[in-house]
């Protein structure tokens, strides 16, 4: 109790501190003027303002490149278990080129270099850009899960006479995506806090629209702090909401035997 | 799943010619409706430059992008790691008010954008820590020995103030990241350890010290070890609060010389290359570590 206490003093302390410190910078708060920017009510109709809107943009762009992610991780995962040699050299360059160097170079060259070849627009640059670097994770994910399968049950599809194609579908697969399902929405999580860089290429998310209104209204904080809350509601929620699938979903390692 | 021998097969022919096609189209795309001019030659007078001024070579802007990214990792690493230890600690501490400290720090660092924070920070980064440091009045006072060691240890002493901003956010950041590892080190180190040290008649402090932290020290370092390589890619998002680091001078590169598709195909690489041989380095190291204490 006494514990909770002291904390609670500790934030408001540090809450004073910044308070005190923006006044020594004659920073002039204006909470009440960030809520038309979420949103307004006009004659009884919902308006959703900038950072709404932009919030609306990060969540697509998130949609757009985790399908884009599933769809890469597993192309890669299931190459590297192939016994295709170029198939194998391909998915390992892949993982290891994109592990290896920052989201934000791989951003610029998407955007700088490939972007102007092939005439692409900001928002597919971007997807593009989010579903390559997590695409790298989601693999290393999939492999993990695929490898986790006990080998009696690939010795039973076998035994049965499954091909290749009726293996992952009917047999691993389906068990897998149980072991891959919580880690993926992590990722998920990941997705959403790496699209904020997108706003080096000026696609319209909330991280864009926070920038531009403070460019607007110079309320720095005000703004920085809204856009923070904003995001951290959404990747909490997310992974509040994967805690509780990983419950729903128990791993069973000794069922399989 | 028992690893089967590779072989050459229609796949790998159905691959090729995917990869074939791709790129064969984006190469016509770039002749045919982009006529860009492809010179690296001019790439290595970035890194070196001959100065005639001076008479002698001097470390153009990627070589001293290079060589800031360098030093931000290590000074930033070692920043991370001590935050790191100390909220680790915290982590698993008896005291409520400590672990709610810690966990806030953690959980707000962790779900939040690497750009929010990183943004938000340098405001109070720049307009508070560093002016109460006061970090440009004391330059001003260093003599030339300060100053060339400064140079040495942090880079050009003109943009020191910069260089600590950037660092301190970029350690805050990570630091979040080391927390977590040292907590998992702490907590994998068996129950029976502390009971035994208890056993023994040491108070919790002195069981933490003498038993428990050793042994999870080594359950750290190889974790650690790809934090440090994670630390040397996040370097780069410090580059958007103007931080002089390889993107940064990347980015001044390419709209200068306009040459932008070797700028940045040459700053992707040095990243790769720096990257990829600490974690070939790491993985020896951690494999020699793993047989040492076998036998």
């Amino acid at each position: 109790m006494l514990d909770v206490l002291a904390f609670l003093v500790l934030m408001v302390g540090l809450g004073w501190l910044i308070v005190s410190g923006a006044g020594s910078l004659q920073y002039n708060w204006q909470w009440y003027r960030i809520p038309p920017y979420l949103y307004r009510f006009e004659d009884g109709a919902f308006h959703p303002g900038p950072l709404l809107l932009g919030l609306g943009v990060t969540l697509e762009l998130t949609a757009w490149s985790l399908a884009l992610t599933v769809v890469l991780g597993l192309a890669a995962a299931l190459l590297q278990r192939s016994t295709s040699w170029v198939g194998h050299v391909l998915a390992r360059f892949y993982v290891e080129i994109v592990r290896n160097t920052p989201m934000l170079v791989q951003l610029y060259l998407v955007y700088f270099v490939l972007a102007p070849i092939l005439a692409m627009d900001r928002f597919v640059a971007a997807v593009l850009a989010l579903a390559i670097f997590e695409g790298a994770f989601a693999a290393e994910i999939f492999r993990a899960g695929i490898e986790a399968i006990p080998a009696g049950q690939w010795e039973a599809a076998h035994a049965l006479g499954l091909s290749r194609y009726a293996l992952y579908r009917c047999v691993i697969l389906p068990q897998a995506i149980r072991l891959i399902l919580p880690p993926l929405t992590g990722l998920a999580v990941s997705l959403i806090k790496h699209s904020a860089l997108v706003s080096v290429i000026a696609v319209a998310d909330l991280t864009t629209e926070g920038r531009n209104l403070i460019a607007d209204t110079f309320m720095t904080f005000e703004v920085w702090f809204t856009v923070a809350a904003l995001y951290l509601a959404l990747t909490i929620s997310l992974s509040l909401w994967v805690g509780w699938l990983e419950r729903r979903l128990p791993v069973r390692g000794g069922e399989y035997g | 799943m028992p690893p089967r021998k590779l072989r050459f097969g229609w796949l790998d022919a159905l691959i090729l010619a995917l990869l074939g096609g791709a790129l064969g189209y984006v190469l016509h795309q770039a002749q045919d409706h982009f006529h860009y001019n492809w010179d690296w030659r001019l790439i290595p007078g970035y890194f070196l430059r001959y100065d005639p001024a001076q008479g002698q070579w001097v470390l153009n802007l990627l070589g001293q992008g290079l060589l800031a990214t360098i030093r931000l990792a290590l000074w930033g690493s070692l920043l991370a790691a001590l935050i790191g230890g100390v909220m680790g600690v915290c982590r698993v501490a008896h005291s409520l008010f400590l672990r709610l400290l810690s966990r806030s720090y953690v959980e707000l660092i962790r779900n939040m954008p690497p750009l929010v924070f990183i943004f938000i920070f340098y405001f109070f980064i720049s307009s508070q820590l560093m002016p109460a440091l006061d970090v440009e009045g004391w330059l001003v006072d260093a003599g030339p020995t300060t100053l060339s060691v400064l140079a040495l240890l942090f880079g050009p002493p003109e943009l020191l103030s910069n260089f600590l901003s950037g660092l301190i956010c970029l350690a805050l950041f990570e630091g979040a990241y080391v927390t977590e590892i040292v907590r998992a080190g702490i907590e994998a180190v068996p129950k029976g350890q502390w009971e035994g040290g208890r056993a023994l008649g040491l108070n919790s402090r002195q069981v933490l010290r003498e038993i428990v932290l050793p042994q999870a020290v080594q359950r750290v370092i190889p974790p650690l070890a790809g934090q440090f390589i994670s630390l040397i890619k996040d370097s780069s998002l410090i580059s958007l609060i103007s931080i002089q680091e390889l993107t940064f001078t990347g980015t001044e590169l390419a709209v200068s010389s306009g040459q932008v598709f070797e700028v940045w195909l040459t700053v992707a690489a040095l990243y790769f290359l720096l990257c990829f041989i600490l974690a070939r380095l790491f993985r020896r190291l951690e494999l020699r570590l793993a047989r040492h204490r076998q036998r």
